[in-house]
């Protein structure tokens, strides 16, 4: 779990970084990769899986730190996509896309 | 609770959180930033091939016409240093100048982040400007080591502007780049391509600094006031430095 977390600390970070310096030469409106990311994780892994809801904490933060609003808005933001994703697919779905490791299920 | 605590720790040394990760991040960010730049010139390049033939039989034209054009400015330039000379103008001559590099773009809002901060004498409320004197924004928030420039398309920013001929109106950002001039008097003309100026009335910027230019002019009956929509001068995605006027010479 703790190597996880790492793994995904860095991928958000770069993420940000991206966001912020590469990708606005391309497009004007370039869609926000950390929320697309945080959608795509919550989608994807097991529904008794709480990691979704960490890393969408985690992405939250550096959506906080590289824009001009205040540290806890996009964690509050990300949080509660997360749990809304994670509300709507206990509720509306029985089984889930993936198996625990992270692999469609044959 | 945890989280709310971690929230409210944070925002206390907010400033320095975020000054430590654009510390660490500015090497990172200076790369992307000018590979970006650098990629998508190439990539604009490549798309807009098809159209190169065309394109050089109508430079070939423009050529000509310019050449003309040059030897009129070049005896208006001769007026133009005699003259600078004389009044002692220029940009260096006119402020006081800092320079930085654009390292980011906020996320989400009009914001740019320069590599220069309080240690350099910035402070919030400083001009931003491109080196053709072009006005980018005002610092909003200066770091240690960073800081944050407002651009003046931020969303419900305002300030007075002129257009040529003495038209005077409120400049009103959009957000995403997009600017707005209200309170255009009816009775004046105002033509697709004029030049936008920034004007001395509210005190907001030093007169003379290039906004832009008129995109379309939306003139309707029911309103008092005419508005035009602005295509703004600052080119983001261009530019790797800007001056910050830390004061006016005399």
């Amino acid at each position: 779990m703790i190597k996880k977390i790492i793994i995904f600390f860095f991928l958000f970070y770069f993420l940000a970084l991206l966001q912020t310096s590469f990708f606005l030469h391309f497009l004007k409106y370039f869609p926000n990769l950390i929320l697309i990311a945080i959608v795509l994780i919550c989608l994807l892994e097991d529904q008794k899986n709480v990691f979704g809801v960490l890393a969408a904490i985690l992405a939250g933060f550096f959506l906080d730190i590289f824009s001009e609003r205040f540290i806890g808005y996009y964690i509050l933001i990300s949080l509660f996509l997360a749990i809304f994703i994670k509300l709507f697919l206990k509720t509306h779905f029985r089984l889930s896309l993936t198996n625990s490791y992270g692999s469609l299920p044959r | 609770m945890l989280i709310i605590f971690f929230i409210l720790i944070f925002n206390v040394f907010s400033f320095e959180v975020k000054n430590f990760f654009y510390l660490v991040s500015e090497p990172i960010q200076k790369k992307l930033w000018s590979a970006g730049a650098t990629l998508s010139n190439f990539s604009s390049s490549i798309f807009n091939s098809q159209n190169l033939k065309k394109e050089n039989e109508e430079l070939k034209k423009n050529i000509q016409a310019l050449i003309v054009e040059n030897e009129f400015l070049k005896e208006l330039k001769k007026e133009n240093d005699f003259l600078r000379n004389a009044l002692n103008l220029g940009l260096e001559k006119e402020f006081n100048l800092e320079v930085a590099e654009i390292i980011g773009k906020d996320i989400a809002q009009d914001y740019l982040i320069i590599d220069k901060g309080s240690a350099d004498g910035l402070k919030g409320g400083l001009v931003v400007i491109s080196q053709e004197k072009v006005l980018v924004g005002r610092i909003e928030k200066s770091y240690e080591n960073f800081s944050k420039v407002q651009l003046l398309t931020f969303k419900n920013s305002s300030f007075d502007i002129e257009i040529s001929e003495g038209i005077f109106g409120l400049a009103k950002g959009n957000g995403n780049f997009n600017l707005l001039i209200d309170l255009l008097p009816k009775e004046k003309e105002i033509k697709t391509g004029d030049k936008i100026f920034t004007s001395a009335l509210a005190g907001s910027f030093p007169k003379g600094l290039l906004v832009g230019e008129v995109q379309k002019v939306q003139k309707l009956d029911i309103e008092s006031f005419q508005k035009a929509e602005v295509k703004i001068a600052f080119d983001v995605g261009a530019t790797n430095f800007v001056f910050i006027i830390k004061g006016l010479k005399k």
